[in-house]
């Protein structure tokens, strides 16, 4: 019951897109469909909204305490600035779970408040690293995953690269994937101890102006250092992190072309790795 | 946006079918760091929020964790609301739906996969819908619109909506091909929002 790739209308694919029935792979098609046609963008909105509709009605008292915990959640939770007009996005289908694979024009992090250079920001730290941390555990537990997820990796790289190959076919080598949060969802990281080396598959981060560039960073117990800049969209999209055994977290920050000796702006992404 | 106006009881009540009592202001409101005004979107959100994610994960306790991940992630993300791309209880009910889809996918990790499609033959989201005793003018409308649909149609958004399976999923247990699938939710989901009165 397979359909052949690319014989069938992408639009089709709209009901099920609208009702969150699709796996990754049919989204990031169909999204990557609907940035170029707006006529399938009105319709899924319209769609979406009478999804929305179909759950409304299902309204059920949550249980007491939970907005005791929401309100007191919130006042640890670091909110995301606004998009900038003229971003083509669809951001009100899906831009809010950061999944969109084409989200453009998102305003640099840069100069947010309550960041220095080479400061820790603040409140929403502990909350990303806090969902991560669960993410590692899901993959430090599921073993089996690292070759699902190699064949994906491979599919993304534009060229095979040993370095890469070697983390991958490690036997200590365990793989996090960011499922959420507004930048780099969809990031794929294969870490493995024994090469000390990790393998980054950025995803799901906006593109940026001329003059800024993504930095990758180390950080852990030993002052943050510099794991190198990338531009997604241009060149490798798979990054090669050596050097990580003082290495706790990697980190994720928008930096001026050229790149930063130390951070200065709030991390977009904290990834925890799996311990040494 | 930009209206510091509160919204709440009393006020005009024109558009407040779509905007849900004033939550697309409200959300604005949050977006600005405005914590009573979050206050008002709990108050208008977290019941729909809880009651859609607990059709989805059918567990108590689960479906508590995710609403308030949901609810947090309302606050988190509210400067990304853009009501030029739908009303903001759709964009509320999206991302509640999406969580609950992610957590009911990163449970099923292949072993319950059976399960899980035994369950499909004992789930009837349209009965539950059509078979609950304190109906709501809303519910009631929602029920004559699935009901204005075909089996198949039926079968499929509601097996997707609210029993959390992918069109991949639904087509294997029903047994049609995948394009069909596809298209009957396409089409049912045209004739809800048709029958339903959706803006477009």
């Amino acid at each position: 019951m397979n359909d052949a790739p690319g014989e069938h209308d992408p639009h089709t694919l709209a009901g099920a897109y609208a009702l969150n029935a699709v796996d990754e792979g049919d989204r990031l098609r169909f999204e990557e469909h609907l940035s170029r046609c707006a006529e399938c963008a009105e319709e899924v909105r319209g769609l979406a909204e009478t999804a929305a509709r179909m759950g409304r009605v299902l309204a059920a008292e949550p249980p007491e305490g939970l907005r005791a915990r929401v309100m007191a959640e919130i006042g640890q939770v670091r909110q995301v600035p606004p998009l900038v007009p003229g971003d083509t996005g669809i951001t009100g289908i899906s831009g809010i779970a950061g999944r969109k694979a084409g989200e453009r024009h998102r305003r640099a992090a840069e100069g947010s408040p309550g960041t220095r250079p080479g400061t820790r920001p603040g409140a929403w730290w502990p909350r990303a690293v806090a969902g991560l941390a669960a993410a590692c555990l899901v993959a430090a537990v599921a073993l089996g995953v690292v070759n699902v997820r190699t064949r994906d990796l491979l599919e993304r790289q534009e060229a095979a690269n040993r370095q890469i190959a070697t983390v991958l076919a490690a036997p200590d080598a365990r793989s996090i994937r960011v499922s959420g949060g507004p930048q780099g969802a969809g990031t794929l990281v294969v870490v493995s101890r024994s090469q000390d080396r990790l393998v980054v598959v950025p995803s799901g981060l906006a593109g940026l102006p001329e003059d800024r560039t993504y930095q990758m960073w180390r950080m852990g117990s030993a002052r943050t250092t510099s794991a190198g800049t990338m531009r997604p969209g241009e060149g490798a999209s798979a990054v090669v992190i050596d050097d990580i055994a003082q290495t706790a977290q990697v980190g994720v920050t928008i930096e001026p072309a050229g790149g930063s000796a130390q951070p200065t702006s709030t991390p977009l992404l904290v990834l925890n790795l799996p311990p040494a | 946006m930009g209206s510091e106006r509160v919204p709440g009881p009393g006020r005009d009540h024109r558009g407040d079918h779509e905007d849900h009592g004033g939550l697309k202001e409200l959300l604005g409101r949050v977006a600005r760091g405005d914590q009573a005004a979050f206050e008002r979107v709990y108050h208008l959100a977290a019941a729909p929020v809880y009651g859609l994610i607990l059709r989805v994960l059918r567990d108590r306790a689960q479906a508590e964790e995710v609403a308030q991940e949901v609810l947090v992630e309302v606050w988190r993300g509210a400067a990304r609301f853009d009501p030029a791309r739908g009303t903001a209880m759709a964009w509320v009910m999206t991302i509640a739906h999406r969580r609950a889809i992610d957590r009911v996918r990163s449970a099923q990790a292949g072993t319950d996969r059976e399960e899980r499609a035994a369950r499909l033959q004992v789930d009837r989201p349209y009965d539950e819908v059509a078979e609950s005793v304190e109906r709501s003018l809303e519910q009631e409308r929602l029920r004559r619109c699935l009901g204005g649909l075909t089996e198949l149609q039926r079968e499929s958004v509601t097996f997707a909506y609210y029993g959390g399976y992918s069109y991949r999923e639904v087509a294997e247990f029903l047994k049609v091909p995948l394009a069909t699938v596809k298209t009957r939710m396409r089409d049912g989901l045209i004739r809800m929002r048709d029958c339903l009165g959706v803006e477009r």
